[in-house]
Parts: structure tokens; C-alpha cells; sequence
């Protein structure tokens, strides 16, 4: 028990422990409830939704109606979820902390500047949900989910992400590479 | 109601395995790409064997019918992936 407590209360685990973590978590979420696990298709959903309270016509296409349902979906839920569970492991470790620009790293490499960190994860993410659109998916949505089902889709993505991703490091970091 | 609150169950500990790996701090990410931290690959892959694993498995029972939920499109995959990519070395998400 006393070493179960300590588990739960430590800052990290191995990428290992954890990841195989995940990997039940897919199988369970699979078996019990039908549903797949994803990330990005959440915020299309809620953006669809958005979009038909502002014009229902712009949302009565194809897409909203049926690739991407808009509304609150179960992987809407799923987010608040993975919210409150990153939250409560933070908290529990009490490494919980409100900070603008936490990263060491990136504060290293682009300075304390707190909207510099928020104007790359913005556009960063707009470029990020924009791939995931057009692939099918995210890094969970289609590289964990697909891949546990063998789908060639997932290995083909994950391909592409490496590729492009050690590209733009190698252009960010091209001094302290 | 029921499915709703097994989504916010999983994704409870989707979120605790995550934040318990590091994955969810820039460094992470971005480190994965310049080959000095390949925590990014020891999760993703240690999830995908014990997930291909418990699948195939259910699926062998007659427990689950597993399908491909993703179709197959060369172009569309990679080029999915290939802008993914940069925004993820961008953001570090």
C-alpha cells in the first residue's frame, strides 16, 4: 500500500511503465465502451459546433455532418478527462504550478518571453490540427489507435511526422543542435 | 450518461500516464527530433505492443471485432504527417 502511495505521489515514471499504461487503456476503452481514443478530432468537433451557432449554413457540409460530427462528442469528454487526469498526477506530485513559460529548454533557446511561447504554440498548433485533418488524425487518434489495429494509415503518418519534425528542429536548433 | 463518464475515465488515465511520462512539457517533444531524449518513442511504442497485443488477443477470443477505423490513403497520410510534423516540432505538443 505504503509503496502503491509512493508510486502515485512520484514526480515521473518510465516511459515504459507509462506507455504500456496507455496501451491497456486503449484495449479497455476498445472493449468496454467501442470507442477509440484521439486528441485533435475534438476540436473540430467543438469548432463545428461553434460554427453552426455563428452559420448553420457553413456547417450543413459533408464534413460536419459525417467525417467530423460538430458538438460535443465522447472525445470531447475524453479531453476533459485527460485534463483532469494530467491535473490530479501533477497535483499529486505536487510539481503543480502555474507558469507562462515553464520549459528550461525553450527559454534557453527563444528567451523568457512569454508570447513568444504562446504565438508558436498557437501557430505551431494551428499547422499541427491542420496535418491532422488532412492525415485522418493525431499522434493518438491515428499513430496509437491505428497502429494498435495494424491500419497502414498510422505507419505511414508516423513516417511523415519524423521526417518533417527533424527537419524543422534541425532549422530551430540549427546552432545548438 | 454511461458513455460519457467512461470517456472521462479514460481519458483520466490517458492524461496521468502522459503527464507521469513528461510528454506533456516542450522539451519532450522537441528533444525526440534532435535524437537526445527519445522518451517520445519508448511511450508511443510500449502502447502500441501492449496495445496490439491485448487486441489481437481479444479479438482472437471473439471478445471484439477489430477494424481498421482509418482508411489507407498514400498522399493523404503523408502529407497529413508531413505538415504534423513541423507544427508539432513548432509547438512541443
Amino acid at each position: 500500500m505504503k509503496w502503491i502511495i509512493a508510486q502515485l505521489r512520484k514526480e515521473s515514471w518510465s516511459p515504459y511503465t507509462s506507455g504500456a499504461m496507455l496501451g491497456l487503456v486503449v484495449v479497455f476503452s476498445v472493449w468496454l465502451t467501442g470507442h477509440s481514443l484521439g486528441a485533435s478530432g475534438s476540436f473540430e468537433n467543438v469548432a463545428g459546433g461553434l460554427l453552426k451557432v455563428i452559420s448553420p449554413q457553413a456547417a450543413d457540409t459533408l464534413y460536419w455532418k459525417h467525417i467530423m460530427p460538430a458538438g460535443i462528442s465522447w472525445q470531447v469528454y475524453l479531453l476533459i478527462g485527460v485534463f483532469l487526469g494530467s491535473l490530479a498526477a501533477s497535483l499529486l506530485s505536487s510539481s503543480f504550478k502555474l507558469s507562462a513559460n515553464p520549459d528550461f529548454q525553450w527559454r534557453a533557446v527563444w528567451g523568457p518571453q512569454a508570447w513568444k511561447r504562446w504565438l508558436a504554440a498557437f501557430v505551431g498548433a494551428i499547422i499541427l490540427e491542420y496535418g491532422a485533418g488532412i492525415a485522418g488524425g493525431c499522434t493518438s487518434g491515428l499513430a496509437i489507435s491505428g497502429g494498435v489495429a495494424l491500419a497502414p494509415a498510422a505507419f505511414i503518418f508516423i513516417t511523415g511526422m519524423f521526417i518533417s519534425g527533424i527537419l524543422v528542429t534541425m532549422l530551430i536548433y540549427r546552432r545548438k543542435f | 450518461m454511461n458513455d460519457i463518464l467512461a470517456a472521462i475515465l479514460i481519458g483520466f488515465a490517458f492524461g496521468w500516464s502522459l503527464r507521469k511520462s513528461g510528454l506533456t512539457k516542450y522539451h519532450k517533444i522537441v528533444n525526440v527530433f534532435r535524437f537526445t531524449d527519445l522518451t517520445v518513442l519508448k511511450y508511443m511504442l510500449s502502447a502500441l505492443v501492449v496495445g496490439m497485443t491485448g487486441l489481437f488477443l481479444l479479438d482472437g477470443m471473439d471478445a471484439i471485432k477489430l477494424a481498421v477505423s482509418t482508411p489507407t490513403y498514400m498522399a493523404g497520410n503523408l502529407i497529413g504527417g508531413l505538415i504534423f510534423g513541423g507544427g508539432m516540432a513548432l509547438a512541443g505538443f
